[in-house]
């Protein structure tokens, strides 16, 4: 310990210490220098002869500083900044080399740390919560004939039944997202608000910043968002603000396990759901398990909790996906963690695993580099050795080396992810990624990326430093002394292709992974969706409002404000037809439900109920197969009529759609019968990948249900620009406290819902691209160091008669021998591992022999033409200057 | 480099040095040259300290905190390092002492058996 800080305080006083050596040693001198006088008995001062004695005595001055410093020294650590200046000044001597490793190590491990960072911040950094390990999602499942049915939403009956049984728990919350209106504040503000009981934010174990949460014990009607005790008013009701939330809290409710995350909340409700029948289940239970419950445990209470018919009532709880009766229901406690991440977690290990391969391939490249450049170096190494530095010497400084180029190569990757991060998150669709707001780079994201860099280390200075101990360096010396340099260094060059081929079996597998999403892609954006979004009469343009509870209370003051609209909006400038739909195909929002046919036993199908005005077909270009549109004359005191499509009349009729006119179906079993009045052709509601739907049409003047609050009005213009303008200023003339929530074409709509896979395709596109030239560098850089080496080689073959073709030839077969072993090893890589994008292929199996055939025929002709360039090189070798240069 | 730091050619045996430094500062401070003055004269010419050997020494146990060092005014009117024995030096005399009689003993042991 003392001996430690001595040192540390050495290196301080090192001038101190060096004069001190020298004076004592002078001393040392001087008295040697009088005592061998004295011998002589010579007196007085000592001759020059007796110092010259002296200092022979005393030996290499020099040396024996250093010896006299060495105590104090740290060896290693100075031998490490030595070698580490060393391997700066190497690299600043070969800035080629220099520039090309930064450049891949910085790719690979900025790819890495960006995709680590999405990864980490989405699955596994910690929620902004009260030991959020401890906090579940409640939901329910059935196994039925129909597979596993899973419900993630509860009845508030059910809620507070749970509640007050529970013990596993320390506290239950309910959460429902709704989405109401700011209002009193300029333009009406749609924001995205939970309804939440009163004990979510305690059971959260989050405090607000300012304010309070809510009492638990009150019927307290507050809320938070700007400045506390101030009122604001949402859906028309004055609220005063009783709480603000610490900055960094975060909540976005996931709807169902697997598919959307809703935007971040903006504004917590406090609801008690008073008048909840236990009907309609629509709360998110949200519990805090008691320490050191297990998941199983609380999964096992909540299971019989849930089959006690007084907590749940069994088969009543809403018509579609309603838990049956006489069926177990099995409760699950998911991880909030984990709850609503399936298939994003799927995809981001996917590209955690693509991009490892990417750096990967940068590592083996630039080691690849590094030993090419170790057989240029072969002098300097063989004198350092011949000189007497150690083996592990040597091996020590290649790594260091290593370490330098990696460190670097780590700090501009993390520069490059924190780029790649703030483009590529904007460009995220909506909605694809819960908790973006954990992507940020920080200790953990840096400490991973040091990991990495650790390991291109070890790959980059490893490997050649491992060749360094093998035998073959031996013959270091002689070589550099220019004998027999005819085929090069055989051992070296057999691991670099090996590398190569590695390489290339890499990339392909990539790209293969590439290639199947984007022939998914082609297959999926090639459907047709059943409507004409776009054509000769323009472009379908929808805009979205929804009229709120407190404005609109009676279906009567509904279906006038919807007539009113539509009766102006068809005279608008540039409208060539306009009509209306509460549930627009690829929106957010799709009503399904079953039917009956009137004298036939029920359907096993469920059917969308979109509610529609007269013109509808005609401005969405869906084709009116038999029968009639809806007309003005359908209002709701007329008879109930419906239209249906296809795949609804082929149920009842055999023959063609005309047959199907005149019967009567029903909506869900207390409906009234509606008379069929026409059919129409089969449309895709939800997505192109989404089988077709059967739909039940029904006159929107007719319909009396809470649906109709949602009014999609839709136009055909070929200016759909104006015609929102026009649509809006209509809106804001009739209703000014109606905000508008979209307005998007069919155009963009089915964009959005192709999005997604768009996404993944350019990722994972982008991701090949960059193995493909990382790996084509690797095999250019291979043939070019091979013709090099082999110069004399191919001058005497030539001098020898071979032809320019010949030459060709020769370089051109040994780049297709190693690619060709680098693609069969690919693709028998690739056709084990492309089943993990089996959930995300539409049309195409993970083992696409398109997809394969036209992937590893391109990559062979990327990697002939990476050989081509040297390989003409090498045709133009004189075969003179070849032989003389020796 | 390593190599140098055994290779000194003293006929001693090895880690005595130390030793003989230490009991050699344990009877008054001493400067360097006087430390292999004292040891020369001592054993009759049979133990010439190589330079080479006795500063590197010297510096170790400065380093170790056997040893203090301070300039102080030699007999013969001239500025020298002089060297003196801490409590650690002294404690480590000890133990080196201990451990040579030991191998001493040990190397006698087998010599004298025939």
């Amino acid at each position: 310990m003392g001996s430690v800080l001595r040192r540390l305080l050495f290196l301080f006083r090192r001038h101190q210490f060096d004069r001190d050596l020298e004076d004592e040693l002078r001393f040392h001198e001087d008295m040697k220098a009088r005592a061998l006088a004295d011998a002589d008995g010579s007196s007085g001062p000592p001759s020059d002869a007796a110092r010259a004695a002296a200092r022979r005595r005393l030996g290499n001055p020099l040396r024996l500083r250093e010896q006299a410093r060495e105590p104090w020294s740290f060896t290693t650590v100075e031998t490490f900044a030595q070698d580490v200046r060393h391997s700066l000044r190497l690299m600043r001597r070969d800035p080629g080399f220099t520039f090309t490793a930064l450049a891949m190590l910085a790719l690979g491990i900025g790819l890495n740390t960006a995709i680590f960072s999405v990864a980490y911040g989405v699955l596994w950094r910690p929620l902004p919560y009260a030991n959020p390990d401890r906090l579940v999602i409640v939901s329910s499942a059935q196994q039925t004939g129909r597979g596993v049915k899973a419900f993630s939403t509860w009845a508030p009956m059910s809620y507070e039944r749970l509640r007050s049984r529970v013990t596993v728990l320390d506290s239950l919350a309910a959460y429902a997202p709704i989405d109401p209106t700011l209002t009193g504040r300029g333009d009406p503000l749609p924001v995205s608000a939970v309804d939440v009981s009163p004990n979510f934010f305690a059971t959260l174990g989050v405090n607000p910043a300012r304010g309070r949460a809510f009492l638990t014990d009150a019927s307290a009607s507050d809320d938070r968002t700007a400045i506390v005790g101030q009122s604001i008013t949402i859906d028309g009701v004055p609220r005063t603000v009783v709480g603000v939330l610490p900055p960094d809290f975060t909540f976005r409710p996931v709807v169902g396990n697997g598919a959307m995350a809703l935007p971040e909340t903006d504004v917590f409700l406090p609801n008690r759901w008073p008048g909840d029948t236990g009907r309609n289940r629509f709360v998110f239970l949200l519990g805090r398990m008691k320490s050191g419950v297990t998941r199983e445990r609380a999964e096992a209470e909540f299971t019989a909790l849930v089959n006690d018919a007084s907590i749940v009532p069994s088969g009543a709880l809403g018509t579609e996906g309603a838990l049956a009766p006489n069926v177990r229901t099995l409760a699950r406690a998911a991880g909030l963690q984990d709850y609503g991440t399936g298939s994003v977690r799927a995809l981001l290990l996917i590209l955690v695993g693509a991009v490892s391969f990417v750096l990967l391939i940068a590592c083996v490249n630039v080691a690849n580099l590094q030993m090419a450049r170790l057989t240029a170096r072969r002098g300097e190494l063989s004198v350092r050795m011949a000189l007497g530095a150690g083996r592990r010497r040597i091996v020590r400084q290649l790594l260091t080396e290593a370490v330098v180029l990696s460190l670097l190569g780590a700090s501009l990757g993390v520069f490059l992810a924190r780029i790649a991060i703030g483009v590529t998150l904007p460009l995220v669709p909506q909605f694809a990624l819960p908790r973006v707001g954990g992507i940020v780079i920080d200790v953990r994201v840096m400490a991973f990326c040091l990991g990495l860099s650790l390991v291109s280390t070890l790959v980059v200075g490893l490997v050649p430093a491992l060749r360094v101990g093998g035998a073959a360096f031996g013959e270091g010396l002689a070589l550099h002394a220019g004998e027999g340099r005819t085929t090069g260094d055989r051992q070296g060059e057999r691991l670099r292709t090996l590398l190569v081929a590695a390489q290339i079996a890499m990339t392909l597998v990539l790209l293969i992974g590439a290639g199947l999403l984007i022939h998914s892609f082609v297959r999926l954006t090639s459907v047709s969706p059943g409507f004409e979004s776009s054509g000769r009469d323009g472009v379908v343009q929808t805009v979205r409002v929804t009229l709120p509870p407190h404005l609109y209370d009676e279906p009567e003051r509904i279906h006038a404000f919807a007539r009113g609209m539509l009766d102006r909006i068809q005279s608008l400038p540039g409208v060539k037809s306009a009509s209306l739909i509460n549930s627009p195909p690829f929106g957010m929002m799709f009503i399904q439900g079953d039917f009956d046919i009137e004298g036939q036993p029920k359907p096993k199908l469920f059917a969308g109920t979109p509610k529609i005005d007269a013109g509808y077909f005609k401005v969405m270009g869906i084709p009116l197969l038999a029968g009639r549109d809806f007309t003005a004359r359908d209002t709701a005191a007329a008879p109930k009529v419906a239209i249906v499509s296809e795949r609804v009349a082929r149920e009842y009729s055999q023959g063609g759609p005309g047959e199907g006119l005149g019967r009567r179906v029903r909506l869900d079993d207390r409906g009234e019968w509606l008379t069929v009045v026409g059919v129409v052709a089969d449309i895709r509601q939800r997505g192109l990948d989404r089988p077709v739907q059967p739909m039940i049409y029904v006159p929107f003047q007719q319909e009396r249900g809470g649906f109709v609050r949602f009014v999609s009005f839709v136009a055909r213009t070929a200016t759909p620009a104006s015609v929102v303008e026009g649509i809006r200023a209509e809106i804001r003339r009739a209703a000014p406290d109606l905000p508008i929530d979209t307005t998007v074409t069919m155009d963009q709509a089915v964009a959005a819902s192709v999005a997604q896979p768009r996404f993944r395709m350019l990722l994972l596109g982008l991701f090949a691209v960059a193995a493909t030239l990382i790996a084509t560098c690797g095999i250019y850089g291979l043939m070019a160091y091979a013709v090099t080496q082999r110069r004399r080689e191919i001058g005497v073959r030539m001098a020898l008669g071979a032809e320019r073709l010949d030459v060709l030839r020769l370089v051109l077969t040994r780049a297709l021998r190693i690619v060709a072993a680098g693609l069969i090893v690919g693709l028998a890589g690739a056709a084990g591992v492309t089943r993990v994008l089996q959930r995300f292929l539409f049309g195409v199996t993970p083992t696409d022999p398109i997809a394969f055939t036209i992937v590893t025929l391109l990559l062979m002709a990327v990697g002939l033409m990476a050989a081509w360039l040297p390989a003409r090189r090498a045709t133009r070798i004189d075969p003179c200057a070849a032989l003389r240069a020796e | 480099m390593k190599e140098t730091r055994t290779k000194g050619k003293n006929e001693l045996l090895p880690g005595t040095l130390e030793m003989l430094i230490l009991k050699t500062l344990s009877i008054e401070s001493m400067h360097g040259y006087g430390i292999a003055q004292h040891l020369q004269m001592l054993s009759a010419d049979v133990l010439t300290i190589e330079e080479g050997s006795l500063y590197p020494a010297l510096q170790r146990m400065h380093v170790k905190g056997w040893v203090l060092a301070e300039w102080k005014i030699s007999a013969n009117n001239r500025r020298a390092r002089f060297y003196t024995l801490t409590t650690a030096g002294r404690k480590q005399l000890g133990v080196e002492e201990a451990r040579f009689s030991q191998m001493f003993g040990a190397i006698m042991r087998v010599m004298k058996t025939t």
